[in-house]
């Protein structure tokens, strides 16, 4: 079914409950093709469920997600992946006694592409050469540092040939200036054509990169919009921000 | 309706032994996150010893739980100190490699029971093994009664212990929040090192109560293991109420399934087999816990 | 050459085995073909098992059930006028559908819950076959008369087992082998990049089971007689399950290992009394080293002697182990 007015994610009253718990409560918001979309909010929030019931790690337990106008709900994560929605992880997820390449392999040979043989290999090598990974690619994916394997995380996500990429706090333990390197690599990432749905707490690249964003706490939405709206808005200011500057001062 | 009640007696007087013998694998599974699977060896170990107390020196099955239990308990403590505290931790889930190293356990105990005392079944007689009591018209054996009572004794005063020593809150501490306890200075290890002896003490005294009850030999245990492993499944894996409710259904569905229906007497192990992979596979969710804990902990992570 | 021979040392030893098999029975007496065949029929097992617990990480203690049918399988038909060999087929195919009927439930389950459940199926299966009366019950079933030639068995079971092992291989060098690598090492991560988990499993679970349930075949007409108590046996899962243990998991040349050590200690074991009261402990105490010591087996043993490996893996860094929202 083709795209209604460019819009290419939607997500509709999703709320999702463990136990006792209600992690997200009726979430709603929708995602343009080609934009930046960050999801923010402080700790528990319901940010990385949000993103497991996105993909299908698990599914919602209402609501509903459609994606190119297609119903996610009820797919698996591999059905999702092959429509053409990935995500990474926020606590990276490497294969460990794997190569780095291999690990981009999986995703090359089972993700949306599935390609085979010659083709296969073309697109590691673009993916490592991509994340800057290619000087890493015959080394075990358990000896990388935190900021190579949150590039594998995303160069693995990439490879499986996605419309929407779901970035899982891929700054998150980074210094500044590999937190530079990583705005620049989402910005190349758009740029190709991609459409970016991000959970980030580094504010600043949250300012600097989104298009639109939603804020979460204790699983509602609290607030929506452009970041210099949405982040001014005092319901944000009370529940994140007051979160974030106490964070800042521990570190 | 005669027959209804005295099934759902003896159901009930199963369950209080069936709580014991899961316990001891809840309260492991609990604080470590490790399924012990040499409860079942050391079921059997205990159910000799008992045997071995009355044969020597005539000392009445019950009697004798006084003096295994504890001694299971320094066993217990001795398999952590010398195996358990050098597995790797895994916070996230148990590991294959120490469900492995405990099978290696309990396959050395059954060697251990086969080389002391040999392959030949065993039993305990005692006057009061073949006794009954009239109840409500039909009849309720002796033994069963007394290991109903020992068991409800056993698992109070390790509820009590639970709740108002400090070994036992840290215990409790633990199984809920690990990382929680430890920042609030628990001794992780001493507490582990002492669940472990817990769980095997009652392994020791369900070894005991079933010596009572049926013949045995060293391959003795497999079944009551993956009974007790289908309860604490049943009752959410950790909780003290989720094994007793756990364990009221097992032996319920047991008893009724073998009174009701025309499930052959051979076949009656395979209920609780059946009934284990039903339950870790398609959680009906009608128990408390068993939703949560199949959602989040087996399946869905 | 040089590189390839570096990169798999076992390949020469391997192939000059694999033609010491296969001449074995112009030279050898019976009494050691015996004990090759029954170290093939291991080789089998071992490298079968090692396909679903090795690779993919899930570890069955229930393969008993696939010898038990295809042992089954042979002697039902054959008693019923079928040539053992057509036999074979059947029993296979009868062990893939077993295989998906039990993979489609317990295959939702992760880890030690699956091992779990995997003892709860075998010894289901096995009280339910004692019970039936076509297993002929606890005492068994004989193939009928005539219908065996040791030669012709031997060959298939060595057959059996380089097809096996060069399956294996051959999986594990395509897209299949790193789905179940991946699925090992971290099933979410696999998901989450596109691979079906549950497809994964099944399939290798049911090319495990059809050349598991063949080798049981081979079985049964070998020893012309069958019984609930010797192919449905737990003890069989156990010598299943700690043959690429002991050897190696999640490599060629370890269940390979493990079939030879468990062959050899099998003919010691049955050769003195005393050793054979106290399999067991062998079998108990081999399982607790490897899992104190070497988690890889003699596989791993032999890579940290030669240096390809660090005795441990880098950690993931702190505050990476914390969950999230």
């Amino acid at each position: 079914m083709p795209a209604e007015n460019g819009k290419i994610l939607a997500v509709s009253s999703v709320s999702k409950r463990f136990g006792g718990l209600l992690a997200l409560d009726s979430v709603s918001f929708e995602v343009q093709r080609g934009e930046i979309f960050s999801v923010i909010g402080p700790n528990g929030a319901g940010k990385t469920t949000l993103f497991s019931c996105l993909v299908g790690t698990y599914p919602p337990t209402s609501g509903s997600v459609r994606f190119r106008g297609e119903e996610l709900k009820g797919l698996r994560n591999d059905q999702v992946v092959a429509r053409g929605l990935v995500r990474t992880h926020q606590i990276v997820k490497p294969f460990r006694d794997m190569t780095v390449a291999d690990n981009i392999r999986v995703g090359v040979l089972y993700g949306r592409l599935r390609l085979r043989g010659a083709k296969a290999r073309e697109r590691v090598d673009e993916m490592l050469s991509r994340t800057q990974l290619g000087h890493r690619a015959q080394v075990k994916a358990g000896v990388l540092s935190i900021g190579e394997l949150k590039r594998l995380e995303i160069a693995r996500a990439l490879a499986t040939g996605p419309d929407v990429l779901c970035l899982d706090e891929v700054m998150g333990g980074l210094n500044p200036a590999e937190i530079q390197q990583a705005m620049v690599l989402v910005r190349a990432l758009r740029d190709s054509g991609l459409t970016i749905l991000m959970i980030e707490h580094h504010v600043h690249a949250v300012a600097g990169l989104s298009d639109r964003l939603v804020v979460l706490n204790f699983g509602k939405k609290i607030a929506e919009g452009r970041p210099g709206e949405a982040l001014r808005d005092p319901a944000v200011v009370a529940a994140y921000l007051g979160d974030e500057t106490k964070e800042e001062a521990r570190a | 309706m005669q027959k209804f009640v005295i099934v759902a007696l003896n159901s009930l007087l199963a369950a209080g032994l069936y709580a014991t013998m899961s316990y001891g694998l809840a309260v492991i599974y609990g604080v470590m996150r490790i399924i012990n699977l040499a409860h079942a060896g050391l079921m059997m170990l205990a159910a000799y010893a008992t045997w071995a107390l009355n044969d020597r020196f005539g000392l009445d099955p019950f009697l004798s739980m006084i003096i295994v239990a504890p001694a299971f308990f320094v066993l217990g403590m001795a398999l952590y100190a010398t195996l358990i505290r050098w597995l790797p931790r895994s916070a996230a889930g148990p590991s294959m490699q120490s469900l492995l190293l405990l099978f290696g356990v309990w396959l050395v105990l059954q060697n251990l029971a086969y080389a002391i005392w040999g392959g030949d079944t065993q039993s305990i007689l005692t006057p009061y093994t073949m006794e009954s009591v009239p109840f409500l018209g039909g009849r309720l054996g002796v033994p069963q009664i007394l290991v109903f009572v020992v068991s409800i004794l056993s698992l109070v005063g390790l509820n009590l212990v639970l709740r108002r020593t400090y070994l036992g809150k840290a215990i409790r501490a633990v199984t809920q929040n690990r990382d929680a306890a430890m920042l609030s200075g628990v001794n992780a290890g001493q507490i582990a090192a002492v669940a472990f002896g817990i769980g095997t003490a009652f392994a020791a005294m369900a070894g005991s109560m079933l010596s009572t009850l049926y013949a045995f030999t060293p391959d003795f245990g497999r079944s009551f293991l993956l009974k007790a492993f289908c309860i604490i499944v049943l009752g959410g894996m950790e909780s003290f109420t989720g094994v007793a409710l756990g364990a009221l259904v097992l032996a319920f569905i047991e008893n009724f399934a073998s009174a009701y229906t025309s499930i052959p007497v051979s076949y009656q192990d395979a209920i609780s087999f059946t009934l284990l992979v039903v339950v870790l596979v398609a959680a009906p969710g009608g128990l408390p816990g068993l939703w949560r804990m199949l959602d989040r902990r087996v399946v869905a992570r | 050459m040089t590189a390839l021979l570096r990169r798999h040392p076992a390949l020469v030893p391997g192939v000059l085995f694999a033609a010491f098999l296969l001449l074995a029975p112009v030279f050898a007496q019976r009494g050691m073909l015996n004990d090759l065949w029954n170290m093939a029929f291991f080789v089998v097992l071992a490298s079968a098992w090692n396909l679903l617990g090795g690779f993919a990480g899930q570890v069955s203690l229930g393969y008993s059930a696939f010898v038990g049918i295809g042992a089954y399988t042979t002697v039902l038909l054959a008693n019923a006028g079928w040539s053992p060999w057509l036999t074979l087929p059947v029993g296979a195919a009868l062990a893939v559908a077993f295989s998906v009927a039990v993979g489609l439930p317990t295959f939702r389950l992760r880890g030690p819950y699956f091992t779990i459940a995997t003892i709860g199926v075998g010894e289901a299966v096995r009280v339910i076959a004692s019970g039936l009366e076509f297993t002929g019950g606890s005492s068994g079933l004989r193939m009928p008369q005539g219908t065996f030639d040791f030669n012709a068995n031997y060959y298939a079971m060595v057959g059996l087992a380089l097809l096996t092992l060069a399956l294996v291989a051959w999986l594990q060098k395509h897209a299949f082998g790193l789905a179940l690598e991946a699925i090992r090492q971290d099933i979410d991560a696999a998901e989450a990049l596109g691979v079906h988990s549950t497809q994964a499993k099944l399939t290798a679970h049911a090319i495990s089971a059809a050349l598991v349930a063949i080798g049981g075949g081979l079985f049964a007409t070998n020893f012309q007689y069958i019984s609930p108590g010797s192919v449905f046996d737990f003890r069989l899962s156990l010598t299943i399950v700690l043959m690429p243990i002991v050897g190696g998991m999640a490599t060629i040349t370890g269940p390979v290992l493990g079939a030879l050590l468990f062959s050899y200690l099998q003919i010691k074991l049955l050769a003195s009394p005393t050793l054979r009261d106290s399999y067991l402990f062998i079998y108990g105490g081999l399982l607790i080293v490897v899992m104190l010591f070497e988690p890889k087996g003699i596989v791993g043993l032999w890579e940290r002697l030669i240096g390809l490996r660090p005795r441990r893996r880098a950690q993931p860094p702190v505050g990476e182990a914390r969950r999230a929202s």
